[in-house]
């Protein structure tokens, strides 16, 4: 399973990193870090969170 | 829901009808009685008086919100005017023309440009509420809801003089406009006029050195945006944030004031302010209707709506969908619902909702740490077309922390 970050769209709002810091963050000039970009079982419904919550629809989970 | 364009419409049924005014004064000031009756009877009902099909039910709000290609933003307003005057801008554009005049709005607005801004915002809170709790008692909306983010955004913008004297009927009357062409519509279409002229007048000139105002007019300059965009950009950050941010203030006053049990649960940890915003935001939307219209069939739960449909996509009955959030009449700021639907959702997602986290974030931090208790009178409320707010909330005594 992959995170896939539409980098057009992101506008670095954070709530993806807010809830999956495990996966993703910030850098300092705000622009977002998949720190894994493919996931297994275990962190797939955090990835699948992550993605519920960009309120850009600038990610998702395949 | 399925949103391909529906082949086999003889199979398919039409929405149920419903006689229901959403723009009635009683119908604006008290939503959620008639959004559930509608999000009963299906998610999706032709309102047949007007013409308008209303999204009713959490998903499949989300779902159109996100499919920009069915359900085009070119009619977001309920009258042909308002969907005229705004020909051009990002709101009422859908992509490949939307992306660029998106990125032009967000450069200056998204949370990685406002970010320096934060201590400042804060500070400006912090102030403000001492000042109040000192006071004892004050009119919380003019003192604090419309106040605060008055100041806020006339600084950011850098507007001065008569300019910051008309944000607050401007910015009201740019919402207003959206409705059907009722009294309200008619009322505030001269209003509104009065902005649209200024901001085809402004100049970098007109506003404050170093505010993101003059930004935007330098990015026009060094061709970052097109020429000419500068003054819509302006536009929609007084027409879409002064009265939705001067909403949200005021109802997280009355809503920390109604439920103290809920104040003292943020008291005790910090951590869930913005988790508090977002239960205000979903128990309370600062806006309960958007419009969209359909470029073909839509097939919605096996519901048809045609081509060329007004859609009224109801924000707040969604966030009281009991499909989706349990209890959802109770106001609970640990729910945290960090996927409520009154930012909207995906292209056309809240451009200013970065600027509102900060200012209202910053309102509730400084009240949770000043404010142990607030009494509070009746509120006062009028109703508006688009944005619904409290219009006078009388603090009588505030128990301080």
């Amino acid at each position: 399973m992959r995170i896939v970050l539409d980098r057009a769209r992101c506008e670095g709002h954070g709530l993806c990193e807010e809830t999956a810091p495990q996966l993703m963050h910030l850098d300092d000039d705000a622009e977002l870090v998949l720190d894994r970009e493919e996931v297994g079982e275990a962190d797939a419904a955090l990835a699948r969170a992550a993605a519920r919550v960009c309120p850009v629809a600038a990610l998702r989970v395949e | 829901m399925d949103v391909s364009s529906a082949t086999f419409t003889e199979h398919m049924t039409k929405p149920p009808p419903s006689d229901v005014d959403l723009f009635a004064d009683d119908v604006l000031l008290d939503p959620s009685p008639v959004h559930a009756e509608l999000r009963d009877m299906g998610p999706v009902v032709h309102l047949s008086k007007s013409d308008v099909y209303a999204l009713t039910r959490y998903d499949v709000i989300r779902e159109a919100l996100a499919d920009w290609e069915s359900f085009s933003s070119a009619s977001i307003a309920f009258n042909p005017a308002a969907n005229e005057a705004l020909t051009g801008t990002s709101l009422a554009s859908d992509p490949p023309v939307h992306t660029a005049l998106r990125a032009a709005l967000t450069e200056n607005l998204s949370p990685r440009a406002l970010r320096g801004l934060k201590g400042r915002i804060e500070a400006k809170a912090d102030a403000l509420v001492t000042e109040l709790v000192r006071e004892g008692s004050f009119e919380a909306v003019d003192a604090l809801a419309r106040a605060f983010p008055l100041e806020v955004v006339a600084d950011l913008i850098g507007f001065t003089g008569h300019v910051r004297d008309n944000m607050l009927r401007w910015g009201q009357a740019a919402m207003q406009v959206l409705g059907p062409m009722n009294q309200r519509t008619a009322e505030n279409f001269p209003v509104a006029g009065e902005l649209y002229a200024w901001c085809s007048e402004v100049t970098a000139d007109d506003l404050a050195e170093g505010s993101v105002g003059r930004g935007i007019f330098d990015a026009e300059a060094r061709g970052t945006i097109p020429e000419g965009t500068a003054g819509h950009i302006i536009h929609q950050y007084l027409g879409a944030g002064v009265d939705t941010t001067i909403a949200a203030i005021g109802n997280i006053v009355a809503l920390l004031a109604a439920h103290p049990d809920q104040l003292d649960r943020v008291r005790a940890a910090p951590s869930l302010v913005p988790a508090a915003f977002n239960e205000v935001l979903r128990y309370w939307p600062p806006v309960n209707v958007w419009g969209r219209v359909t470029t073909r069939d839509v097939e919605i739960e096996g519901f048809v709506v045609p081509a060329g449909a007004q859609i009224a996509v109801l924000l707040g009955a969604g966030n009281r969908d009991p499909r989706h959030y349990e209890n959802p009449d109770a106001f609970l700021v640990e729910r945290n619902p960090v996927d409520h639907l009154s930012f909207g959702y995906g292209p056309h997602g809240c451009a200013g909702q970065g600027l509102a986290r900060l200012e209202a974030h910053a309102v509730i931090e400084a009240l949770s740490r000043h404010v142990k208790r607030l009494v509070v009178g009746p509120e006062v409320r009028v109703p508006g077309n688009i944005t619904r707010s409290i219009e006078e909330l009388p603090v009588l005594e505030v128990v301080p922390a």
